[in-house]
């Protein structure tokens, strides 16, 4: 399907929708009369040489309206109506309108539905607006910009700018079409944060203020791209530290202020799930993630792309955190997970039996806080006892007791909802023990477990910026009050 | 016309002014201050799209962008900071910055004498800074630093010979500590005087000497690229103050900025 201008001998065909399509239709003059006006675009639809829809928009000084549009009974609900609107709002931006404003009947859900997926708001009612019924009319306005960047995103060939500012990584990405990365630039304030042994959320905050100017201009600058080729921004508003999303929130906003351009929002861990869909564009839902990093242990059920069912999460720590404490607590550096991975490459993992937390306990979720005092219990009775922590087969019990948990759980939860496929995301990622005993547990039960690239499962933009593409297409945009949200919710 | 934007979101009370720069110098075109407690994320930005659109100003219109420093509350600070920055680099124009306790002081502009600013720093402190108003201006005599009220109180009791008339939000819960120790040489300005207003941020960011001043900005751009400015904490990170207090020594900056204000 393509859409194009109408011309006159279009006209009968036009005429046959337009009958089909209202109950006192425009007539073959008043269409005549419509062409002949430059303040009027006329644009068709077709799958040559079949006519499958039409509409037209007013170009005003205050914006363009849209005086008519109609698809034919056959092609209703395929998405000729919204290819037709994205093309209309195209034209309207071209003819220098900020706003698109329309009439549609208030009984016609499944138009209300369309215009509100493309970010249509409405702007009251005209009751009483059709004679011929007597019916409501809503108006509705939205912006040719949000419009033109949807447009954009449909045709795959929308620029994005995406920032992420959630944790301890100030990280921008500019990405073509949601999947080629033209550049991904992380500013990593890792080294700030390594003598507290953790992140300390006012140093993210203060770091990320200071870089993000900066690690924005390095990710255009890698790019080739200004503001002005951007279709669209794109910055994640939660889950996080709340002092740290603020900045990257406050900056995107300002910017798409300043710009014009359209931002939408992203959630962090829907960017890590796209971080898999990044790395390996043939992975297909339904499937499960795991997404486990120094703020999150969650496990996922993705029926489809954006539909998202949080199955269990942690109660207490995070993954990630507990390597740190138990790193720290053992005095073996920062950050924790790498350390402790390296030193149970040495060890035995079935030296000292750990519990398992909530391994039996019937559903997704995880406790580690448990296994971290267990561990300094353990300590404690050693030293007390003067014996030597031995410090490799530590860390391999350690880790085996976090390994076999989150594998049980993952396997049950792939099997349970019968998927194929399942993903792995976040820091936590990157262990190799775990991306191991995950891939031969799931493989036995017929389950393909994908990983990304390390790059890609720490904090990054790239899949901030994919995630970004694919809640454009769904109009997930931002307005100038959003806020900033640390237990943004995934599901719904 | 060239259109300058300033605002301070630093304290619970967001204050945002748009000024029309001439050849015979600036004049303050639109203001509006409003209390926003927890709320300057949500507010800031659609107040300001607002403000310019009632004087019919858009984003092109604007040639510089100045935004309040602090100190004040770490996180009002940084929302005024980080929207500036984005709003500064999306329109390719300098960003200067001002002083949240000077836009309370420019409030006095039209009286003569000293002037004392008590700003809330929370968790028991204050940040204390003395202004001498006169002819229309205001000229700041201390560095940005933060104390215990009672201390900052003795101070001034200690060196002011002459009357004082005090503002700012730490007199909300401060004010009988300072009139404790300053008795009858202090006058407590109403407490609608408190805080900034668009007016006065606009007159602190031309009045700075701080770096990058808005003046300084206007003339050398590429001195006050939105990237080089940063907030005035006047305090480390609670986790760098623990580790200076376990060591034993005061440093005077940390990982994450300085601890005392300074003007750069």
């Amino acid at each position: 399907m393509q859409t194009r201008r109408m011309l006159a001998s279009d006209l009968t065909d036009v005429l046959t929708i337009e009958r089909a399509s209202f109950p006192t239709p425009w007539t073959e003059g008043m269409f005549a009369e419509e062409l002949a006006r430059d303040d009027r675009v006329w644009l068709v639809a077709e799958d040559a040489p079949a006519l499958l829809g039409f509409g037209g928009i007013m170009l005003a000084p205050d914006g363009a309206h849209v005086m008519d549009v109609a698809v034919a009974p056959d092609s209703r609900r395929d998405g000729t109506g919204r290819a037709l609107m994205l093309a209309l709002a195209r034209e309207a931006a071209a003819g220098g309108a900020k706003r698109l404003t329309l009439e549609v009947r208030s009984a016609n859900e499944a138009a209300l539905g369309m215009y509100a997926q493309l970010g249509f708001e409405s702007a009251g009612v005209r009751p009483g607006y059709y004679d011929e019924t007597g019916e409501d009319a809503v108006i509705m306005w939205a912006d040719t910009a949000r419009l033109t960047a949807i447009g954009a995103a449909a045709g795959g060939r929308d620029l994005v700018l995406a920032i992420e500012t959630s944790c301890d990584e100030t990280a921008a990405s500019v990405m073509r079409g949601g999947v080629e990365v033209l550049s991904s630039v992380v500013a990593s304030q890792v080294d700030f944060h390594a003598r507290f042994g953790g992140v300390v959320p006012e140093i993210a905050s203060r770091k990320h203020t200071e870089a993000i100017v900066g690690v924005v201009d390095e990710a255009l600058e890698r790019a080739g791209v200004g503001f002005g080729d951007l279709d669209a921004l794109g910055v994640t508003y939660g889950p996080g530290l709340i002092g740290a999303l603020v900045v990257g929130v406050a900056y995107a906003k300002g910017l798409s202020l300043a710009t014009g351009l359209p931002l939408v929002g992203v959630n962090h861990l829907e960017g890590h799930i796209f971080a898999n869909r990044l790395a390996d564009p043939e992975l297909k839902t339904p499937l499960i993630a795991l997404v486990v990093s120094g703020g999150h242990t969650s496990l996922i059920h993705v029926p489809e792309w954006g539909e998202y069912h949080t199955l269990g999460s942690t109660l207490d720590d995070a993954t990630g955190e507990a390597f740190d404490k138990v790193a720290k607590l053992v005095g073996i550096g920062y950050p924790g997970g790498p350390a402790i991975s390296r030193l149970a490459e040495q060890g035995d993992p079935a030296a000292i039996p750990f519990p398992r937390a909530m391994l039996h306990s019937g559903d997704y979720d995880f406790s580690l806080s448990g296994l971290k005092t267990a561990v300094l219990t353990y300590v404690r009775r050693e030293q007390a006892a003067g014996r030597e922590v031995h410090l490799p087969n530590l860390a391999a019990s350690f880790q085996a007791a976090v390994i076999d948990v989150q594998v049980a759980k993952a396997v049950r939860a792939a099997a349970e909802y019968g998927v194929k496929d399942f993903c792995l995301g976040g820091g936590v990622a990157a262990n190799v023990a775990l991306r191991e005993a995950l891939k031969n547990a799931l493989a036995a039960n017929g389950v393909r477990l994908s990983v990304p690239p390390f790059a890609l499962c720490t904090d990054n933009a790239a899949m901030i910026a994919a995630a970004a593409h694919f809640r454009l297409l769904k109009g997930g945009f931002l307005g100038l009050s959003a806020e900033a949200t640390a237990s943004l919710p995934l599901d719904g | 016309m060239k259109y300058i934007l300033a605002f301070d979101a630093a304290t619970e009370h967001v204050a945002i002014g748009i000024a029309g720069l001439g050849p015979d110098g600036y004049g303050t075109l639109a203001a509006v201050d409003f209390s926003a407690p927890r709320a300057a994320l949500g507010e800031l930005l659609p107040a300001t799209h607002r403000l310019m659109e009632s004087e019919g100003i858009a984003p092109a219109d604007i040639a510089a962008v100045a935004v309040g420093r602090g100190p004040g509350s770490f996180t009002g600070v940084r929302i005024a900071v980080a929207t500036a920055k984005g709003l500064a680099h999306g329109l390719g124009v300098p960003l200067a910055g001002l002083g949240t306790l000077d836009a309370v002081a420019w409030r006095f502009k039209d009286t003569t004498g000293l002037v004392g600013v008590v700003g809330d720093a929370m968790r028991g402190e204050v940040y204390p800074c003395l202004f001498r108003c006169a002819n229309g201006e205001c000229e700041r005599l201390d560095e940005y630093d933060v104390a215990k009220p009672a201390a900052a109180a003795a101070a001034w009791a200690e060196s002011l010979g002459e009357q004082v008339t005090l503002a700012g939000n730490g007199l909300v819960k401060y004010a009988e500590v300072f009139s404790a120790a300053l008795g009858e040489r202090m006058t407590i300005a109403p407490e609608s005087m408190w805080t900034p207003t668009g007016a006065s941020v606009v007159d602190a960011a031309f009045a700075g000497r701080y770096e990058p001043a808005l003046v300084t900005a206007l003339r050398t751009p590429e001195q006050a690229s939105p990237g080089l400015l940063l907030p005035v904490y006047t305090r480390l990170s609670d986790a760098e103050e623990d580790e200076a207090k376990r060591a034993g020594t005061v440093p005077s900056t940390g990982v994450a900025g300085p601890r005392s204000g300074g003007n750069s």
